[in-house]
């Protein structure tokens, strides 16, 4: 299995923990609940993760180098809100789509400047660029919603292919996923931005252009911002200022139980498809318990806390048994 | 006299005040109503919730932390007063500010422990208390809501009414004791002298022995507790509440305390310029108000703030290494 990275044992630990984890949910939900392992639940499950699984194919580069990015659910926002915007004033859908992807390239680029060029720590910067976006987005639409798209985009974003499993969606997060999987495991570039994450410093001793690497993981985290902004906008058929909010926390909990590390340096893609799925199976096995709405916000605190606390405790406890090893 | 002497504001802070007068001089000529008592008052009461939350993360903030929980606990603090005095409608406002910082402390012992104690980034751990305690809130109340009638008369009405020489709202002048208690003690106390240093170098105070884990859990305790007083404010000036009661305003008050120069990378600012941050923030928004800008672009207009006062942090920051470093290879000649 080439393919699998050879990452620090630690995490290798945790991501197989975490498939695991992962199956023991689908088996206990499958058993105990009538209805979860049926093609319309899953082709749910897929399709109300589609956009976390989007973001999180680029934020996992954006968290592998060290950065975090949490403008993105506001980058939805806008984006969708443009489309719907330039389509209620009677651009062509197609056009209204390009402007969607480029607001959300532009909004990446701006956050990747405003980091990069300027040396301003992410962390803050994307909380100003969190209340910015969504804000101009609410300016943009005040409390308008658009809500009339053509038939073939809402089906595009809502159906499936017949009855089965996969929604129309799928395929396109699936080529996504190779795409960014390859870039990641398979390419100069990804080998970049774990040594970046590792230690940027060293990195840019060893001839790599840290600056420019952190502007293009911006700027493509943006366009996927903004493909999930349209993907959204067409699954509910509604461009809103208010459109996923609070995503962002849905997309970084999903990575770090996926077992990327926040500390950066270390992820891999199936650990991110993991963590979604992980998210998006006890969600679904929570509704069809009919468990109240507002217990899964819980839920995901609780899953965010694990997900970061786990492979730390993990580490403790192997460093633990290290030492008594060597005492021995 | 002695204690005013040892409070003299910094240099950043003068400047942050002045801008704050220019500010409220601006706003002044657009709406004459904005300089009078009654616009005064306005402003500290709709101030003085965002202040005393910027206080209360200031020291954590200080210390390279940063706390998002907070408004998620003014909201389930506020709702628990709400509904313990529906239900005992004799009890009057002392046990109000005696529950809600208790309340308050629970949620910063535990943010606290996973901080301090696992050494979790903050950042995520309270992002996860952020959702956990917002989620109580939707799970306890039920969609209940109250409203004035269910509160104590002596909170709401003697209380958060009440005005000193027709200017001063009694919350703001708690607000105003709190600030001047934090910054002399984080200026002059050994335990807030270890906040500055912990967040200049962390690593460093733990190898020079200072208490890190003890100071880190405190500072989380003491917000926790800042955020359980900020509910009583809450009720005092809204006097009603529900399930979304102050829903994403962290990121007004990490605002407030950025803009009042409490750097987010640690080991500078102090509580008073959390206050003018808080105070600048508000004034602009209500200038803008004044000119005419319609709401909706009040989100807009705050992160833009944010982006501004950090990247001018960010300058002066670089002006003073370059000064520092100047500074030394002179001494070395």
């Amino acid at each position: 299995m080439a393919i699998f990275p050879k990452a620090i044992p630690v995490r290798k630990s945790w991501d197989t923990a975490i498939l695991v984890f992962l199956f023991a949910v689908i088996v206990m939900a499958s058993i105990t609940t009538e209805g979860f392992l049926t093609a319309l639940n899953i082709s749910y499950i897929f399709s109300n993760t589609s956009e976390i699984t989007i973001i999180a194919f680029a934020m996992l580069f954006m968290i592998i180098l060290g950065e975090i990015d949490l403008s993105v659910a506001s980058i939805l926002a806008l984006s969708s809100s443009m489309l719907g915007w330039s389509y209620a004033k009677g651009a062509p859908i197609w056009a209204a789509i390009l402007i969607c992807l480029a607001v959300g390239t532009f909004c990446g680029f701006v956050n990747g400047f405003l980091v990069t060029k300027l040396g301003l720590g992410s962390l803050a910067v994307t909380i100003g660029t969190l209340a910015l976006y969504r804000g101009i987005a609410n300016g943009i639409l005040g409390e308008n919603t658009v809500n009339e798209f053509p038939e073939f985009w809402t089906s595009f974003g809502f159906d499936t292919f017949g009855t089965s499993f996969m929604p129309k969606t799928l395929p396109m997060i699936i080529i996504f996923g190779i795409i960014f999987g390859l870039l990641l495991h398979r390419t100069p570039f990804g080998r970049r931005t774990l040594a970046i994450g590792q230690s940027a410093e060293a990195a840019r001793f060893a001839g790599i252009n840290v600056v420019r690497h952190k502007m293009i993981v911006f700027t493509f985290t943006g366009f996927m911002s903004g493909v999930a902004g349209m993907v959204y906008t067409f699954r509910f058929s509604t461009a809103q200022a208010d459109n996923g909010v609070g995503l962002e926390l849905l997309v970084i909990s999903a990575i770090l139980l996926g077992g990327v590390s926040i500390f950066g340096g270390i992820g891999t893609i199936w650990g991110v498809v993991a963590g979604v799925l992980l998210a998006g199976s006890v969600e679904s096995w929570l509704t069809l318990r009919e468990i109240n709405a507002q217990w899964r916000t819980i839920v995901t605190g609780i899953l965010l806390l694990i997900s970061v606390a786990g492979p730390v405790l993990v580490a403790k406890n192997k460093q633990r048994r290290e030492r008594k090893a060597l005492k021995n | 006299m002695n204690l005013l002497n040892k409070l003299k504001p910094s240099s950043r802070e003068a400047s942050l005040g002045i801008i704050l007068l220019i500010a409220i001089g601006v706003t002044g000529l657009i709406n004459p109503r904005f300089l009078t008592g009654d616009g005064t008052r306005d402003l500290l009461t709709s101030t003085s919730v965002v202040a005393l939350l910027a206080i209360g993360i200031t020291p954590v903030v200080v210390m390279r932390h940063i706390d998002l929980s907070i408004a998620s606990t003014v909201g389930l603090t506020a709702w628990l007063i709400a509904d313990m005095c529906a239900k005992n409608p004799d009890f009057t406002w002392v046990q109000c500010f005696i529950v809600g910082p208790l309340v308050g402390v629970l949620v910063g012992i535990l943010n606290g422990l996973l901080v301090a104690g696992l050494r979790l980034p903050s950042l995520v751990v309270t992002l996860g208390t952020l959702y956990i305690v917002r989620g109580l809130v939707y799970v306890i109340s039920n969609s209940v809501d109250y409203n004035a009638q269910e509160m104590p008369p002596s909170l709401i009405e003697d209380l958060g009414q009440k005005v000193f020489f027709g200017l001063l709202p009694f919350t703001f002048f708690l607000v105003i004791i709190f600030m001047v208690v934090i910054a002399y003690f984080m200026k002059y106390a050994k335990s807030g002298r270890d906040a500055y240093a912990i967040g200049s170098n962390p690593p460093a105070a733990d190898l020079v022995g200072l208490k890190v884990f003890r100071r880190t859990f405190l500072a989380f305790v003491f917000s926790g507790a800042m955020a359980g007083l900020a509910a009583v404010f809450y009720l005092m000036r809204f006097a009603q509440v529900d399930s979304t009661a102050f829903y994403g305003q962290e990121l007004a008050v990490v605002a407030a305390c950025v803009i009042g120069g409490v750097s987010i990378f640690g080991g500078t600012g102090t509580a008073v310029g959390a206050v003018i941050g808080a105070l600048l923030v508000q004034t602009i928004q209500g200038g803008l108000a004044a000119l005419g800008v319609d709401a909706f672009w009040k989100s807009a207009i705050n992160g833009l703030l944010l982006i501004i006062a950090i990247y001018a942090d960010r300058l002066l920051a670089v002006r003073s290494e370059k000064r520092l470093l100047q500074q030394r290879i002179r001494e070395r000649i």
